[in-house]
């Protein structure tokens, strides 16, 4: 061989200068948002369309804040305030919501938001078949009284109407827009922004910039909000800390790595996790019908240990599965079982299955922690529990099918009506066996018909399913929300992401 | 040739069809939550009837599979059910992202390998080890862990790179090869080791052969030997490595894609198939077959070209 040491040599330096060629240097990829009012945020997900009436909830639900007004406010507290709305009132039997507009508002295409945009867009979201479309399931149907007033005319009460008129339902879009094809990527809303088209990519980043003569400039805090879609926690947490966003939502885990990096912390409480008991009248899993059984299944947890264990402290042990924020919230419930493996023992005895208990519950992709920690604390009383084959895509569609007993599972808590119709009623997903009986009924129903009060009453509900142990909830997750020191973030009860009005410019 | 090129075509679209029907059929069978997957948890059976309705899944397999190769064969793939995207535009601008990705990848991979795997065939030694003990490192160290790793020190503490994708239309060039240069090193680091490694064996395998000897005999120069004949006859192998390399690439591009959120298939096929999105997913699996199917006749053809024993079977 004649190729000398130099040349073999020079061949491994070509090879390793060839891979850093594309490293042109030059400058960090970062923001570069000197001075400028702008906010860019790490969205976990893309939405699916920007028809208002295909508007979701949570992550789902920010992004169309940006492009469209609702006609009621929410402020980060929960409080209701006026936005399109001016003002509504509910007639005496809580079956009729009018309904006073604004007249000084108009679409980003010269369309005016009156009681007939109103109406066209409340009509549009009913048949939309949207994934919210069931918070209208109430109305019948939308009258228009005159130029500024409607009325929503109500086949029962619903006292969470007001509520839904803040989230999804409440989005007004232009009414020549609605149902176009058009609408679908771009949207036409009277929101404090407007899409900038050409620097929109989907799946990338959804841009917008500040709408000249929006009606309300208290919300127009920013010159620029940019939506980047960073499905993948690494890489939402690696823009963070590189400054390409401000704000985004991380875990326990990676929010160490923000930390780090000098990011402020602001915190709050939406979704409970644990177990549901489904099966309550022991169709399928005779043990699940004997109410001591299910308390025994409470008693068995250290739930105070699995949140520091498993969550690192993010979040707050409880036995109700109604959120704090929600009215049915007592504080007398959220101890109610003690970690009490004796008394755990002792109900298995009374009720006849000191031999034990077999659970089934499917595996969930992401609770492999949790669920071990759950089969182990079950074994100390003598409950086996069996984890199954993964849930797949057709997870809802096997719950209502009552193809499993009981479930591991992360649940949102919302407005104590929303909360029953998801996992307490007849009607709800999460009660797929039907479970209930005249007590509860009752209950259910004062809810439904109790307007301002539903909330407190909602707490008989609420101490209903904790004393019959319908679930064996173990905590409430902290909701981890990161940002920056250039602006700062006001958390949104029981909601994933704030809304986008609480974002400022730091001062 | 055009007789080869066309058999294999053929064959090619065979395949496609072939999987087309699999890829579908599997999706029907997972098909029961779409509804409800989109319309949410408290949907009424009413509403997840006209959901149906609406994107025919009431409808026998056959129905809907005919209707599906109808459109695809007119070149309409369908609309996505979740995002009411076409799918040939959801798939025309990510394609060029994943694909600039991979080629370029691909293309340093190429010249590295060779560069490397001749020097330690041809020095052995110190190189030779230096080599060997970087394909063990670069075999067993898997992609996404060496972007973690580039984005943790060049992006985040050196500030050289972002973090994450900044391509979006409009951007300078600069953009592009500034996003997408860590992902191709976190891409090409297996391949550039694997290569290596096969170019090196199969040098050494040529280099002891008898023609050698004679080309050396008769005072052909030292270079002329090992590149116009030595590697010639060991392309073959390289060649092989470097097509599997590229199938595998296309794998391994989805969690890179995913880490630095680029806007390319990865993230595309996995939402689409999380969600059992049926028209995305068929139209991903068929581009990737196709990729396959494309990147195997290339092989053979320049497997052909470059080795004339080959190009008789």
């Amino acid at each position: 061989m004649k190729l000398g040491p130099k040349a073999a040599a020079a061949a491994i330096l070509v090879s390793a200068a060839l891979t850093l060629t594309a490293c042109g240097g030059g400058a960090a990829g970062g923001t570069g948002t000197a001075k400028t009012a702008s906010l860019t945020l790490g969205a976990v997900q893309e939405l699916r369309s920007w028809d208002p009436a295909q508007a979701h909830v949570g992550h789902y639900l920010q992004p169309y804040q940006a492009a469209y007004d609702s006609l009621i406010l929410r402020e980060p507290d929960g409080k209701l305030s006026a936005m399109l709305a001016t003002e509504w009132k509910y007639n005496d039997t809580n079956t009729k919501l009018t309904v006073d507009l604004r007249t000084d508002v108009t679409f980003s295409d010269g369309a005016k938001f009156d009681a007939e945009a109103a109406k066209a867009n409340l009509d549009h979201f009913k048949t939309a078949n949207g994934p919210q479309m069931a918070q209208l399931t109430a109305v019948s149907d939308v009258t228009v009284v005159d130029a500024d007033t409607i009325e929503l005319n109500l086949k029962s009460p619903d006292p969470s109407l007001e509520f839904y008129l803040s989230q999804a339902a409440g989005l007004m879009g232009s009414p020549k827009a609605l149902g176009t094809e058009g609408i679908k990527t771009e949207p036409v809303g009277s929101g404090p922004y407007v899409m900038d088209k050409a620097a929109t990519v989907k799946d990338s980043q959804s841009v917008f910039t500040v709408r000249k003569d929006y009606w309300n400039k208290d919300l127009q805090k920013f010159e620029k909000i940019t939506f980047k879609i960073l499905i993948d926690g690494t890489a939402r947490t690696n823009a963070l800390v590189s400054g390409q966003v401000d704000a985004t939502l991380l875990d326990p885990k990676t929010g160490k790595q923000a930390e780090g990096a000098k990011m402020k912390l602001v915190s709050t409480e939406v979704d409970w996790q644990g177990l549901l008991l489904m099966d309550r009248d022991g169709t399928k899993n005779p043990a699940l019908g004997n109410v001591k059984v299910r308390q025994a299944i409470n008693y068995a947890f250290d739930r105070k240990t699995i949140v520091d264990q498993v969550l690192m402290g993010q979040g707050a042990p409880t036995s109700q599965p109604f959120g704090k924020a929600s009215g049915a919230w007592t504080e007398e419930l959220e101890n109610y079982y003690s970690y009490d493996p004796a008394k755990g023992k002792a109900l298995l005895k009374e009720a006849g299955y000191e031999t034990g208990v077999v659970l089934d519950v499917p595996a969930v992709p992401g609770f492999e922690t949790q669920l071990a920690v759950v089969k182990q604390q079950l074994s100390d009383i003598g409950i086996t529990l069996n984890v199954g084959a993964a849930i797949t895509n057709t997870y809802t569609t096997d719950i209502s099918a009552q193809k499993f007993t009981a479930i591991f599972f992360s649940l949102f808590q919302g407005e104590p009506w929303v909360a029953t119709n998801q996992i307490v009623s007849t009607k709800a997903l999460y009660n797929p066996f039907k479970n209930t009986t005249p007590e509860l009924q009752a209950k259910i129903d004062a809810v439904e018909k109790g307007g301002k009060d539903a909330g407190k009453l909602a707490q008989e509900v609420n101490k209903y399913v904790v004393e019959q142990a319908w679930f064996a909830p173990l905590y409430r997750v902290n909701q981890m929300y990161y940002h920056n020191s250039k602006i700062t973030v006001e958390p949104q009860v029981q909601q994933a992401v704030p809304s986008i009005y609480n974002y400022s410019p730091a001062k | 040739m055009i007789t080869f090129i066309l058999k294999r075509l053929g064959s090619g679209l065979v395949v496609l069809f072939a999987v087309s029907i699999l890829v579908f059929s599997l999706l029907y069978v997972s098909s029961g939550s779409i509804a409800r997957n989109i319309l949410g948890d408290q949907a009424t059976p009413d509403q997840l009837a006209v959901k149906e309705a609406e994107l025919g899944l009431d409808q026998p397999i056959l129905t809907r599979y005919f209707s599906w190769l109808t459109g695809a064969l007119q070149g309409d793939l369908g609309t996505s059910w979740f995002t009411s995207e076409p799918v040939s535009n959801a798939l025309a601008t990510r394609i060029p992202v994943t694909m600039t990705m991979v080629i370029a990848a691909m293309l340093l991979i190429s010249i590295i390998a060779t560069l490397i795997g001749v020097a330690a065939a041809v020095k052995r030694g110190w190189v030779d080890r230096v080599v060997q003990i970087g394909a063990i490192i670069g075999d067993s160290v898997p992609g996404f862990v060496i972007g973690i790793i580039l984005v943790t020190i060049l992006a985040i503490q050196m500030g050289l790179f972002p973090a994450t994708s900044t391509i979006s239309p409009g951007v300078s060039a600069d953009a592009w090869v500034l996003s997408l240069t860590l992902p191709v090193i976190a891409l090409l680091i297996n391949g550039v080791t694997s290569g290596a490694q096969q170019i090196r064996s199969a040098v050494i395998k040529q280099l002891e052969r008898d023609y050698v000897r004679t080309l050396r005999s008769r005072g052909i120069g030292e270079r002329e030997v090992l590149f116009k004949h030595v590697l010639r006859s060991a392309a073959p192998a390289g060649l092989t490595v470097l097509s599997l390399q590229l199938i595998g690439m296309l794998g391994g591009v989805v969690i890179i894609e995913q880490i630095f959120a680029l806007p390319g298939m990865g993230p595309l096929a996995v939402a689409a198939t999380s969600q059992s999105d049926q028209p995305v997913v068929m139209g991903v699996v068929m581009y990737t077959v196709a990729v396959v199917i494309v990147v195997n006749l290339i092989v053979d053809l320049l497997n052909g070209w470059l080795n004339p024993k080959v190009r008789a079977s």
